[in-house]
């Protein structure tokens, strides 16, 4: 598809942002064929990218480092990663931890000896040490021991481990934070923006994650072996392809969030055209069984998926629920041109956002050569910039036709300004703190913009009365503590889904919708919230293997279905879907 | 030490909202800095210069304007540095270049001025042509000029001592800022001036520096970051047994 293409489906025929940016509609979202994952597993597989390893130092105890090359058609890169005894006492998930299993760095270009001490010095200590500008990713990641152990217990016997398992817990390690873009002195994003292999946002952190995986299947492989080296055996394929690496994700993905309204829109504004492509297509038979294929195949995914949180599993059981009508419903409507459409409108009537979106999901899906070169378009120049001679009426209307989610709420009230954001001196760690019980308040970051836009309203309006043919600019010389607040609003009228329809200081405001906005475009399968604020994801679940990328695969498109993946059946065992869904005992 | 742009970018905002500055104004102050710093043109060291001004300067301090029409603006800066919404001063100069084609700005009394730059690149880059020009000493006679081609957002700069020095020569703190909507003012020394070129950084000089930055790293004064974490430190809550919890997670995860 032409970038002409791409542009005349733009913006006309996209979901308006009142409707797309509500955070429970965001909350709702499921990965896409266009999320960084799976964009990155096509790139390395059509460019056949290779990975091998260069050095695997570990104890029996798994202790030691491991180093694997990337060589793509453009370039080679270096995952090394450091594997340490971890006190039981010190495995923490929160950015306050100061000690994991696993850290690692995603180095451009080649390790020498130097470089390798260097990185053994600092990569360990994570935001603590001093990172080396040809370091892109640095991050780390801390076990499951439930599963690590029942892997390598399973592994030395010479039997496999239960899948059961990885369904309720589908990874060996998650990380806990992915860096990039300059942390701790790692390479500036900006350096990348010419490199072919990892311009697109987070493609070089997800790349550092595939690796992790790799290793982690590598590593128990060896304690496995080192345990007992007559009977261990290595773990088997579909197994491997069953694994993935997880990711534990508290509040500060909020910030990210409104700090970055450009790039979010940019983000939602190719997830969107795709759907407004797909719903161009006129379906085929071939379309129809397709779409139920994969809608059974998200059925299954969902029923099989296990959560503690009560919510999130009321709101998988309503997806999987509706999906037995959709499926009739794709049954039984006569296959006419605008099937897709009367399929979303009719979803939108009757079905959860969850079921909604997931939809939404699946129709992206059956159009690869429709939407796939829309993953090149996620990046985008972050300029927050004034417009100084715009007619300060303009601006005043800019906001009452854009802004009115903003304008409607009470921020004097207790329940519309009941949370303040705050980092913590602990680590800078974000939270969420009650206004008027906890400190900290007069210290509050500003990332509630609904509020903010309300208060430079007013102040605009009071102005005009004085100044009617004011500009923005004169507005702002008298009140320059607005200049934020007027060159956002003036940049995101044409990003219209760059900010969050909702009150980010109301008491029933829901952070875990905020999380699941940017881990939907990460990829994230598994949603696993571990209270209102913190989440447990799976990325890689599914994917191709490093095998199968090396053995330069041939069908691209096989290669390249492994969303919504479905726990694999034991050998010789043909387990119930019911009995499968249930999982294993914590 | 080394640091990446983004840090550098990062700790400085973070250090001016500790100064108290308003988020937007941080934002652009930050830019500015590592701006220059990143182009060879040692912002960190002239923001450390400045800072102890900064953390006198009232937090209401905003230039003035003394008189203005269609295409002309005289503002007063108070003595402050153009970290603290000087940037708005620039904007009005792109305002009234917009409207007429070309504008004349004055920022009088205002230090830190070779941070400027930093915004100018932004209006620059926004479609302006730029000419800003300084005396960065009376004696000898110094001045400073600095140019911008529309949608360039990396200058030319020129420092050059003048030897004929006019009678008139009051200390002059001020900018003059010259921009034009359609028209290029790249200014270029007149080779019939008695002037004594101190130094010249063309547009491909800066540019290379900057490339440099991205690959290496930039380096920065351990002392001065450090004051700058010290800043930075003020936004921060501490935390508390109760705050703990704010984060929503717990403090174990051996599972």
């Amino acid at each position: 598809m032409t970038n002409a293409d791409l542009i005349s489906v733009s913006p006309s025929g996209l979901r308006p942002a009142d409707e797309v940016m509500r955070l429970e509609r965001l909350g709702s979202l499921h990965a896409t064929r266009l999320s960084f994952v799976r964009s990155l597993v096509r790139q390395m597989a059509r460019q056949r990218w290779q990975i091998s390893r260069v050095r695997f130092d570990l104890d029996a105890n798994g202790h030691g480092s491991a180093i694997y090359r990337l060589q793509t058609p453009h370039g080679r890169y270096h995952g090394v990663m450091f594997a340490q005894p971890l006190d039981d006492a010190k495995r923490s998930d929160r950015v306050i931890a100061e000690a994991w299993d696993v850290t690692f760095g995603l180095v451009e270009g080649d390790v020498d000896d130097s470089l390798l001490a260097q990185m053994a010095a600092n990569v360990p200590l994570q935001e603590a040490g001093r990172q080396h500008p040809r370091v892109l990713v640095l991050s780390r990641a801390n076990k499951s021991l439930r599963n690590f152990a029942h892997f390598v217990d399973a592994l030395a016997d010479g039997e496999q481990p239960d899948p059961a398992w990885l369904t309720r817990v589908g990874y060996l390690y998650r990380t806990t934070a992915v860096y990039g873009n300059g942390k701790f002195g790692l390479a500036d994003f900006a350096r990348l923006l010419d490199n072919p292999d990892f311009r697109r946002p987070f493609s070089a952190q997800m790349a550092g994650v595939y690796l992790l995986r790799h290793f982690s299947i590598e590593q128990v492989e060896h304690l496995a072996a080192c345990r007992s080296p007559d009977t261990a055996c290595p773990l088997a394929p579909e197994l491997r392809r069953y694994l993935g690496i997880g990711n534990s994700t508290g509040l500060g993905m909020a910030p990210f969030l409104i700090h970055h309204p450009q790039l979010i829109a940019q983000w939602i504004t190719q997830r969107e055209t795709a759907l407004a492509l797909a719903l161009r297509q006129v379906p085929t038979e071939t379309d129809r069984l397709a779409l139920i294929a994969l809608t059974r195949r998200a059925m299954r995914h969902l029923d099989e998926t296990v959560t503690e949180d009560a919510e999130q599993t009321e709101r998988n059981a309503a997806t999987v629920a509706a999906l037995p009508d959709v499926l009739t419903w794709l049954a039984s409507v006569p296959l006419e041109a605008d099937i897709w459409q009367q399929l979303v409108e009719w979803s939108a009537r009757t079905l959860p956002l969850e079921a909604q979106e997931l939809i939404n999901t699946l129709l992206i899906e059956l159009y690869p050569d429709q939407v796939d070169a829309l993953e090149d378009q996620m990046g985008v120049a972050e300029n927050l910039d004034l417009e100084p001679d715009m007619p300060l009426m303009r601006f005043r209307q800019l906001v009452e036709t854009h802004y009115e989610w903003a304008l409607a709420h009470d921020y004097q009230s207790r329940e519309g300004a009941y949370w303040f954001w705050y980092r913590s001196a602990d680590k800078e760690e974000p939270r969420l703190g009650v206004r008027h019980a906890e400190p900290g308040a007069e210290k509050e970051m500003p990332i509630a913009i609904g509020p903010r836009v309300a208060h430079t309203h007013q102040a605009v309006c009071e102005f005009l009365v004085e100044q009617p043919r004011a500009t923005v600019v004169d507005f702002l010389l008298e009140h320059p503590r607005h200049k934020e607040v007027v060159r956002r609003v003036q940049s995101l009228v044409k990003a219209p889904y760059g900010d969050i329809h909702t009150n980010l200081w109301h008491r029933d405001m829901k952070p875990m919708h905020l999380l699941r906005t940017k881990l939907s475009f990460f990829g994230a399968s598994r949603f696993d919230p571990k209270s209102d604020r913190w989440v447990r994801i799976t990325l890689f679940q599914g994917a191709p293997l490093v095998e199968e990328l090396n053995a330069e695969p041939q069908d691209l498109a096989e290669f390249d279905d492994w969303s919504f993946p479905l726990e694999p059946h034991r050998e010789g065992e043909a387990r119930s879907l019911q009995a499968r869904s249930r999982g294993v005992a914590g | 030490m080394k640091v990446s742009y983004n840090e550098l970018q990062g700790l400085c905002r973070k250090a001016f909202s500790g100064v108290g500055f308003e988020e937007g104004d941080a934002a652009d102050a930050a830019d500015m800095v590592a701006w220059m710093q990143c182009h060879g043109l040692h912002g960190v060291e002239q923001l450390n210069r400045g800072l102890d001004y900064l953390l006198e300067e009232s937090h209401e301090a905003r230039p003035r304007v003394i008189y203005q029409d269609g295409d002309l603006a005289v503002l007063d800066g108070l003595g402050h540095s153009v970290l603290r919404s000087i940037s708005l001063a620039t904007e009005l100069g792109f305002a009234k270049a917009r409207a007429r084609g070309l504008s004349v700005v004055k920022i009088r009394r205002c230090h830190n001025r070779q941070l400027i730059m930093g915004y100018l690149s932004r209006l620059a880059g926004r479609g302006m042509n730029i000419t800003a020009f300084w005396r960065n000493a009376q004696v000898p006679l110094t001045e400073q000029v600095v140019g911008f081609r529309a949608g360039h957002t990396t200058p030319e700069v020129r420092v050059y001592s003048v030897r004929d020095v006019p009678e008139e020569n009051e200390p002059n703190d001020g900018i003059t800022l010259v921009m034009a909507n359609h028209v290029e003012l790249l200014p270029s020394l007149g080779a019939d001036h008695d002037l004594d070129l101190l130094a010249h950084h063309p547009e491909s000089e800066l540019l290379a520096c900057r490339q440099l930055a991205l690959e290496e790293g930039i380096e920065v004064d351990d002392a001065i970051w450090a004051r700058l974490k010290t800043l930075a430190h003020r936004i921060l809550v501490e935390s508390s047994e109760a705050s703990r919890g704010g984060a929503g997670a717990g403090d174990n995860d051996n599972d």
